[in-house]
């Protein structure tokens, strides 16, 4: 990645000179030593040497010969980049200084440009000469590169860049605020959430620390670090976005891939520690080919937005193919997040849809639980026992009515209710019962235990058990039907059974247990989600309905 | 004499009934029983002879309409006593005598009991299918498919326009009770869709015959003749 600059400049400024070759440019030469002398054009460097060795705390010189086809437009700049401190001479005479090359030394920035006076800019041969001093990071041997361009266009090519690149910066930035934010404060923490946001984090911290160096002065002892934190920012997004496509697109074999990846990803980095450009390259294959894995599986699993993603991570290949190195790096990376936002707000489409449904279950519930009570069925034969009790015994059609005003009263109080306590619920269900004997001309028993009144239960689920219970059972020799509720818990889950001790009626053409179960079970899985079982059967005392509540 | 069967799985609601019934009959009432089941009322049918049900629709959970066919097909009439009054056409469709709607007093139950003996046509009646068992299996028959039908004894014989012939289980006297007004009793042994009439023939010494559209000749009844022409008008 050091190269960037180099090569984004080369290719922005020379993109329609390359061919035609402003100059040539010689393999710069060294000696360890000071003279003056060298500085100048005429002196005899056939014998220096095409290393810089080990030049230690000494001054050295760096000679480079350079032939000048055609001038540029405007004025001449040259562009060093190199390692060290030193003054700068053209054709012998002094142009600048990058740092103070003497001891102690003044470090000087990687990349450095001069303006070369008009008097000495003219095509034919010229001699660039360095005098130089490494006396930090001696061992590192860095070549000396120069780039001859109109001296306007060095300064103002890197803004250029910068200030698109940092545009695209600014959009992660918001984008990673965003979704933090969203995060945050959403009560269901959606990790895929966070980990987009992490990811147009690093993406945005990858922009900016690459391009930084446009505008921030880093001493050449400094380079390394800057290069240190791209590449772990590569490393990192090369992890996180295989683990976003795989969570977003249900991948079974998530651990096995990651794993793998990692174990890739540390290889590239303990192979080709030092040589930046090339880890980041192999690091973004890595990511690449993960996600393509991640991604056809979800195409087979037929996952809403894998084709997008596909067809963006084809784009990124090809962009990344055509646009060479780094900066196709980055248009290829800003595809492949682009492709994950348009991913993300699918998701979110698919969770408001969700979201819409689970209010409309709700709401049918409660119109269901409210229909109870109003339902012909139960309405009208209700009204004709109360006639009948009316008419033969007008005290006990008062207590008949009494009943059936306390089972109104409960259900209107838990009619809004998702979950209500589980003492309100028995206490509907015996409203219920003395409803019912006066009905049935029965008699019924209730009985329950261990029942913990803290507990909370969703509305009318037991009393939709009783009802079934009234309707399918015949009374036992004795006259009457038996109704009974025990409460138990573990440590993973908490049940409550329900048993119906009679004899069962013959099972109808087509008893599945028809709308009733439907209600208990839609009404577990609005407060339970799928934590929860539901088993209803005939054992040989009667019936017996068992619904278990998981903690997990 | 009445023999009357109660279907109703509500113990009061059947007690309501019974006493009901007991009272508008009286000492014309020769059994009475009431099944708490579908199975148990079917059952009893197969092994009683009967000549009013009174069903609930919903029993036990359990749709009575699956048997209405089956009792509508019987040579009984059958009266729904039922909450959900929204399905009375569809009732009436398949044939029952009546429809009472729960909750229920004796005016409205005897409104029902009465149309037993009625030989005025019910202008609620809107049947539209004859349920006809046979071989053990029930099928219904469209009653536009009816060329006429001719009474034989407690039997009556469906004449249908493709030529086949079908029996019923209910007398003629029992079927006119329900069948829509488009249907007119020409003959102590006939009843035609009107829709089947082509004209009144005379014969010496004041015979009256109807020609139906196939070609067939039938009686007419002398005291019904002018009443027939009246309507054929």
């Amino acid at each position: 990645m050091q190269r960037l600059l180099t090569l984004l400049t080369i290719m922005l400024i020379f993109s329609s000179c390359n061919q035609g070759q402003h100059y040539q440019e010689h393999p710069p030469v060294y000696q360890t030593g000071d003279n003056q002398l060298w500085a100048t054009k005429t002196f005899n460097d056939n014998n220096w040497k095409e290393e810089r060795g080990n030049t230690g705390d000494s001054i050295f010189w760096v000679r480079s010969h350079i032939s000048l086809n055609h001038l540029p437009d405007g004025p001449l700049g040259v562009n060093i980049h190199a390692f060290g401190s030193f003054n700068v001479y053209w054709d012998g005479i002094l142009i600048g200084s990058n740092g103070r090359p003497a001891i102690p030394e003044i470090p000087g920035t990687e990349s450095s440009i001069f303006s070369v006076p008009d008097s000495l800019s003219g095509t034919g041969e010229h001699l660039l000469a360095l005098r130089s001093l490494q006396s930090y990071q001696q061992t590192t041997q860095r070549g000396v590169s120069i780039i001859l361009d109109n001296y306007i266009s060095l300064l103002r090519n890197p803004l250029i860049v910068m200030s698109i690149m940092n545009l695209m910066a600014g959009a992660f930035l918001i984008a990673a605020v965003y979704y933090f934010f969203l995060y945050a404060n959403s009560k269901k923490k959606d990790y895929t959430i966070l980990i987009f946001a992490i990811i147009c984090l690093f993406f945005f911290s990858l922009l900016i620390v690459e391009y930084i160096k446009f505008y921030l002065k880093i001493p050449y002892t400094h380079f390394f670090i800057r290069m240190e934190i791209i590449g772990w920012l590569t490393f990192a997004i090369a992890i996180l976005v295989p683990l976003y496509f795989s969570i977003q697109f249900n991948f079974k074999w998530k651990v096995p891939l990651l794993s793998l990846l990692f174990v890739t990803l540390l290889t590239v980095y303990s192979l080709n520690h030092n040589h930046y450009d090339w880890s980041a390259i192999l690091y973004s294959l890595a990511m690449w080919v993960s996600a393509v894995v991640v991604v056809l599986n979800a195409i087979v699993q037929k996952e809403k937005g894998s084709l997008i993603i596909l067809v963006g991570l084809i784009l990124s290949a090809v962009v990344n193919y055509f646009l060479t190195y780094d900066f196709g790096l980055f248009i290829s990376f800003t595809i492949i997040v682009l492709s994950m936002l348009y991913l993300h707000t699918i998701r979110v489409r698919v969770i408001e849809e969700e979201y819409q449904s689970s209010l409309l279950l709700s709401s049918r519930l409660k119109l269901e639980l409210i229909k109870k009570n109003i339902q012909p069925h139960f309405l009208r034969n209700t009204l004709t026992s109360l006639i009948d009790w009316v008419e033969e015994s007008p005290k006990k059609g008062v207590e008949f009515i009494q009943a059936l005003a306390g089972e109104f009263d409960i259900m209107n109080e838990i009619s809004d209710a998702r979950l209500i306590p589980v003492y309100q619920e028995i206490a509907l269900c015996k409203t219920h019962l003395s409803v019912m004997q006066f009905r049935k001309e029965m008699c019924y028993e209730w009985e329950e235990h261990g029942i913990d009144e803290a507990e909370y239960i969703p509305p009318a689920i037991l009393h939709t058990l009783l009802e079934n219970g009234i309707t399918h059972s015949i009374p036992l020799d004795d006259g009457k039907i038996y109704f009974r509720l025990c409460f138990d818990s573990t440590d993973s889950y908490k049940q409550y059974i329900f048993e119906t001790a009679a004899q069962n009626r013959p099972l109808g053409k087509d008893r599945k247990g028809g709308n009733g179960f439907q209600y208990i079970k839609a009404r577990l899985t609005e407060s339970y989600g799928d934590r929860w079982d539901f088993v209803s059967e005939a054992v040989p005392k009667g019936w017996q309905t068992t619904i278990k509540l998981y903690y997990k | 004499m009445m023999k009357v069967l109660i279907i109703e799985d509500e113990g009061r609601i059947a007690k309501r009934l019974e006493r009901m019934t007991r009272t508008f009959f009286e000492e014309n009432l020769a059994s009475l029983a009431i099944c708490d089941s579908l199975q148990k009322g079917l059952a009893y049918i197969e092994e009683h002879q009967i000549d009013i049900l009174l069903l609930d629709l919903n029993l036990n959970g359990e749709n009575g309409f699956d048997v209405l066919e089956s009792v509508v097909a019987g040579s009984f009439h059958t009266i729904i006593v039922s909450a959900y009054t929204d399905k009375a056409i569809l009732a009436f469709s398949y044939g029952v005598l009546d429809f009472v709607p729960k909750p229920f007093d004796e005016q409205r139950l005897g409104m029902a009991f009465k149309r037993i003996n009625a030989k005025v046509k019910n202008t609620e009646n809107s049947m539209k299918f004859l349920a006809v068992k046979k071989a053990g299996h029930l099928h219904l028959i469209d009653i536009h498919d009816l060329l006429y039908i001719k009474g034989a004894g407690i039997y009556s014989e469906l004449h249908l326009k493709s030529g086949r012939l079908e029996l019923h289980d209910k007398s003629l006297e029992m079927l006119e009770q329900l069948l829509p007004q488009s249907f007119e009793r020409i003959h102590k042994s006939y009843i035609i869709p009107l829709a089947q009439a082509e004209k009144i023939i005379v014969q010496p010494g004041s015979k009256y015959n109807l020609l139906l559209k196939n070609g067939e000749l039938l009686p007419i009844g002398r005291l019904r003749y002018k009443n027939l022409k009246k309507r054929l008008l």
